[in-house]
């Protein structure tokens, strides 16, 4: 069975200020459009636990809710009960979508619900979708066995069945009332062959529960009502052959939660073919045979309801064709032509929407789900109301790139770069490549003057990828995106359009990814490259696929097959001759290169593992080699640039015996530089590790509460060997300085920022479970607080020592835009000193600058220009006044 | 026709939610209202409580609402009512709190025995044994609006002239300008007077400067005298333009 996900995101990409979030410039970044509330709405229960509600006319999201993560905050079903005429679809699928119509245009504000099974079916939820609150929450009671409640059903007549299974053994059904939740009756009935409802059952007309057995090849059935036993069906006597290997699937339909589900429903008996079906006096009865058919799904529309069903036109496109149910006729003037995406999946899910037009006839809109978790919302013929890049909810891992330069820029580069032939010709390659930048300025200017003259709404700066470029700053760059269903994207980060998608088929479920930069832009005329390693954890095969990252367009080199298991890959700081980094595996045969042991720590696995090992980013810059202390004598840091931080957990979890330790190794000795240990902690750990420090954050088992602590290193008042730093020749040991801090809040993820020359001061970047992305200064964290201030620590402006940090909300960068679940926080230097770039990436994507020390680089936005130029003018006009005047006073004393 | 169809649907829901709305009432009382929270599944127990905006409808902030336990271990959500219920969750000392991002609220340590007796109380890290009880179940009031933005500093006359560094300068010039108004330097008695008088403030004779400033800082009013006085040739001067 196709897996499938279907996350919910509000992707969202907005630039803004922090330090200085002034309320005025919110409108001024963001790309938010706000719609009247529509009284359509699809609702989308995802496998990464999240419930919301969709505006079918735009695709943006009404509201989201996220559950936790893990089994427990699982959606198992989803059923929709309403009052009013509308319709209401139920689909208990792995993805489940209800497409709901509210009739026409003066039920706006019918009411609805929605009931949810959530968490293994331990809860059933009831959702009030209009406000997107809920409306009441039960636990949902099995007994002494434990029954995984799977599907609900409902008639609506105010009993909702909620279906479990005990997998191999019976089926336990639980009838509660609707308004209320409570229980009215529990049956169970024995069905030995059933381990899983979702995938194998479906209630069919007057509440016959129908389950499909593959190993037999036959169906049973069950009168939920009377509470029978199951009846077989053998296919082979319904004339009907399965495709051998396919697990055969069912689809029934529900048009009115207040009656009972229609007698006709749908067999897929292969990957290619559906059966148009229909329960008669107990007897199955075939209608229609659909082949080829890759999808098909029910759809009603006031009294008619319809079986959509999607077949293969030609290699680009698809065709969706409505069948009226109860005959299996086709209807007239139903073809909406469905094209497909060269760089996307295949479609994988349809859903309709059905209505009635003026002429009584059916038409429709439909909701195409495809393999890369993106969802298209078509109309007819064929017009593609909206997409959503769903997979852009789960991204891995991610890179920023430069854009490259224009191409007058790249002329004039190109003029440097190459070997100087000559006075004369020199000269000539300069004169032209002026003129070429006198012709830019003025064709620069006549747009100028030309958008000018057009209204302001006329004017659109699209952002293509013909005409990307990098701007003057170096602030707008491409962000490349790696998402888990294997579908990579580029990005602008100045707008946060899609600039180029790529779905790679063939990911692994379980694949890990690394990407990496193996050659910038920098090097004109070698296009940028970037390095996917694809790598299946459980086997360790991997597989490359390189790429510019600019354009996204797979790079002519061939990568090559790699038929052992990778152990591990490593990007080397070394390059080729032409210009790309050099990329390292290492497989399990160790064939063309061979490795050698230089050093060993051993660390006792029956005490504590090894959690995450963190070394320095290597293109971080630090820019002051020590601290000016009070005394004006200065304190060196110790910065070495192989040190690694390896952080490791006590394999007892006990709350008085478990343990965090952290270890500075040098990676080229491995000499231990420094041991601290935690005592009565756990994890999870989050450490950060640059310039000459390490934050780390854990829990506290003893306090019950998250801690920070810093440690600094420092070579002392000299400096043993300025010029250059050696692993092997550094006699002293540095000294060590370390402090612990209180966190009020739990912390999903944690990065620093990063700058051009690293002058400017540092910040934590810390992603909170609220959704809010704190920006820490660091100088809250320096083990150098003082707990009594005295005049040195005053000259020194550190911050008098408090046990406890404290979240303003001011330091939020994303102001009441939250990104839910934050995975990673990424950073970037920009060409502007004081701005370092961020990306927030979890169910929603988030990127804005960041200015740790303010914008000293830079005029601030709030530049009060009309001040300074009225100044001057004032001080002009009264110099000219007062010239005058005296002139005049000297005058009348001469006459005097 | 329309109206009379939409009619019960609305009277069905205003029933459906008074039932709704009832249940979660009983239920709450039922419930910890003893301080005793009993589900049938033995050890696990059930965290309830009430959010509340004051002045803001409850409709128009629980969507983005979320009740956070301890981090994200255990999420909860608002019902339209403004009350929540947090289920599944095992005997320990939880930090409960109200996640949205246009409100602020104060979080709550929830304290949850093994028998499932509950109380709740402030949360102090510093201290975390340290006991200031809060109503169960939770009442938790948003203490207002999230402030997310600093305030712009805005330019305006009054800060102008109220800069020190402006009173400094400012004040000098007025004395420079109106002393002699005040004082005709002029009258040669007069100034004799004051040369006198700064002579008595310095007796000492070794120090002459200090006449010697005085004389020049009136030398030097003089000129500024003059500027003081083109006020005066301001309104001809203005009036043969």
């Amino acid at each position: 069975m196709a897996k499938l996900i279907l996350l919910c995101l509000n992707f969202m990409i907005l630039r803004s200020a922090v330090e200085a979030v002034f309320e005025d410039q919110v409108g001024k970044f963001d790309c938010f459009d706000t719609h009247a509330q529509s009284s359509k709405k699809v609702l989308l229960a995802t496998e990464s636990n999240v419930f919301a509600a969709l505006n079918t006319r735009t695709g943006d999201l009404f509201w989201r809710h996220v559950d936790k993560t893990g089994p427990e905050g699982n959606i198992d079903a989803l059923l929709q009960h309403g009052q009013g005429d509308f319709v209401v679809t139920v689909e208990l699928t792995e993805l489940l979508v209800a497409l709901l119509k509210a009739g026409n245009s003066l039920n706006c504000l019918c009411l609805l619900d929605a009931v949810l099974v959530v968490g293994n079916g331990r809860l059933l939820r009831s959702w009030e979708i209009n406000v997107g609150g809920l409306n009441w929450e039960i636990v949902l009671d099995s007994g002494s066995e434990t029954v995984d409640y799977q599907a609900v059903y409902s008639d609506g007549n105010g009993e909702v069945y909620a279906m479990g299974v005990v997998p191999h053994s019976h089926i336990a059904i639980v009838v509660y009332s609707v308004e209320d939740g409570e229980i009215i009756k529990q049956v169970s009935v024995e069905a030995p062959w059933l381990s899983n409802i979702q995938t194998s059952c479906t209630v069919i007309g007057p509440g016959m529960l129908t389950c499909m057995d593959p190993a037999s090849v036959s169906l049973f059935m069950l009168d939920l009502h009377l509470e029978s036993e199951m009846t077989q069906i053998p296919l082979q006597t319904l004339g009907l052959e399965v495709t051998p290997g396919f697990h055969p699937v069912l689809v029934s339909t529900q048009p009115n939660p207040a009656q009972q589900p229609l007698s006709e429903f749908l067999l897929q008996l292969g990957p290619e073919q559906y059966l148009l079906l229909q329960l008669s006096n107990g007897q199955i009865v075939t209608l229609r045979d659909f082949k080829p058919a890759m999808l098909a799904s029910f759809a009603t529309a006031g009294e008619k309801t319809v079986a959509a069903v999607m077949s293969p036109k030609n290699k680009t496109a698809c065709s969706i064709n409505l069948f009226n149910a109860e005959t299996g006729r086709r209807l007239l003037d139903t073809t909406l032509i469905y094209n497909l995406d060269p760089n996307g999946g295949k479609p994988e899910k349809l859903y309709v929407q059905a209505f009635l037009k003026k002429d009584d006839s059916v038409g429709y809109r439909v909701m195409v789900q495809t393999e890369d978790h993106a969802l298209a919302f078509l109309q007819q013929p064929g017009r593609v109301v909206w997409t959503r890049e769903e997979a852009l909810s789960d991204v891995v891992t991610m890179e920023m790139v430069d854009l490259p330069l224009t191409g007058t820029q790249a002329e004039l580069e190109g003029e440097f770069g190459k070997k100087a032939d000559g006075l004369m010709s020199m000269v000539m390659k300069r004169l032209s490549s002026q003129l070429i930048l006198l012709q830019a300025w003025i064709a620069h200017l006549w747009k100028l003057f030309y958008d000018a003259r057009k209204p302001r709404s006329q004017v659109k700066n699209e952002v293509t990828i013909e005409n990307l470029s990098r701007d003057e700053f170096n602030l707008q760059k491409m962000m490349v995106m790696v998402t888990a269903a294997g579908k990579l994207f580029g990005i602008d980060s100045k707008t946060g359009s899609i600039l180029w998608k790529h779905y790679l088929d063939n990911v692994p479920s379980n694949a890990a990814f690394k990407l990496m930069v193996q050659r910038t832009t920098a090097h004109f005329p070698h296009p940028p490259q970037c390095t996917l390693l694809i790598k299946d954890k459980d086997t360790g095969l991997a597989t490359l696929h390189v790429f510019n990252p600019i354009f996204g367009k797979k790079s002519h080199i061939t990568p090559p097959a790699l038929p052992q298991p990778i152990l591990q890959s490593l990007l080397l700081p070394l390059m080729d001759q032409d210009y790309a980094k050099v990329l390292l595996l290492v497989d399990d045969q160790y064939k063309d290169l061979s490795t050698e042991l230089i050093w060993e720590v051993v660390i006792p696995t029956e005490v504590q593992k090894i959690v995450s090992i963190k070394g320095k980013r290597p293109n971080e810059h630090v820019h002051s080699q020590g601290r000016v202390m009070g005394d004006r004598s200065v304190l060196y840091k110790y910065l070495n640039p192989n040190l690694l931080a390896v952080v490791t957990e006590s394999t007892d979890l006990h709350q008085e015996r478990s343990f965090i330790g952290i270890l500075l190794i040098d990676g080229v000795t491995g000499r231990i530089i420094h041991e601290a240990v935690q005592r009565k902690a756990r994890g999870p750990v989050h450490v950060v590790h640059s310039e000459n420090w390490v934050v780390y954050e854990y829990w506290s088992t003893k306090s019950r509460r998250n801690e920070f602590s810093v440690i600094e290193l420092y070579e002392g008042m000299e400096l043993y060997n300025s010029t250059v730093f050696s692993s092997l020749d550094r006699p002293h040991a540095p000294q060590v300085l370390q402090q612990s801090y209180i966190f009020p809040s739990s912390i999903s993820t944690m990065e620093a920022t990063l700058t051009e020359k690293g002058i400017t001061s540092r910040h934590l970047l810390i992603g909170l479970p609220s959704g809010g992305i704190l920006s820490l200064p660091k100088m809250f964290l320096d083990p150098r607080r003082p707990e009594i201030v005295t005049e040195q620590s005053r000259e020194e402006n550190l911050i008098p020592y408090a046990p406890e940090l404290i979240i303003r909300t001011e330091w939020f960068i994303n102001y009441n835009q939250t990104v839910s679940r934050v995975r990673g926080i990424y950073t970037a230097p920009s060409g502007l000193e004081s701005t370092c770039l961020v990306v927030a990436y979890g169910l929603d994507i988030y990127q804005t600058r960041v200015y740790p020390s303010k914008q000293f680089d830079v005029l601030k936005d709030d530049y009060d220009y009309m001040l300074i130029s009225s100044v001057l003018f004032a001080l002009f006009f009264a110099t000219m006044i007062s010239k005058r005047l005296a002139e005049v006073k000297l005058l009348n004393r001469a006459w005097r | 026709m329309l109206n009379r169809d939409r009619v019960p649907p609305l009277w069905l829901f205003a029933q459906a939610a008074l039932v709704a709305a009832a249940w979660c009432f009983t239920d709450m009382e039922t419930g910890p209202g003893a301080g005793v929270s009993t589900q049938p599944n033995g050890d696990r127990f059930k965290i309830e409580g009430r959010a509340i905006v004051p002045g803001i409808k409850t409709q128009d902030w629980v969507s983005a609402a979320r009740v956070l336990v301890e981090g994200e271990e255990y999420v909860g959500f608002l019902r339209t009512d403004g009350s929540f219920a947090v289920n599944d969750v095992p005997s320990g000392s939880y930090v409960v709190e109200i996640i949205t991002p246009n409100y602020r609220f104060e979080p709550v340590r929830v304290d949850i025995t093994t028998k499932g007796k509950m109380r709740a109380r402030l949360v102090n890290y510093i201290k975390p044994s340290e006991v200031i009880r809060q109503p169960y179940p939770l009442q938790i009031r948003a203490s207002g609006p999230q402030s997310y933005f600093m305030k712009r500093e805005t330019w305006g006359w009054t800060d102008f002239l109220m800069n020190p560094m402006v009173m400094m300068m400012v004040l000098p010039l007025l004395i420079i300008v109106l002393l002699p108004k005040v004082v005709n330097t002029n009258d040669p008695e007069m100034r004799k007077e004051i040369e006198q008088s700064m002579n008595m403030l310095s007796p000492n004779p070794e120090l002459p400067d200090v006449s010697e400033l005085v004389t020049k800082f009136f030398s030097g009013s003089k000129g500024s005298s003059k500027a003081g006085g083109s006020s005066k040739g301001t309104r001809p001067a203005v009036k043969r333009r």
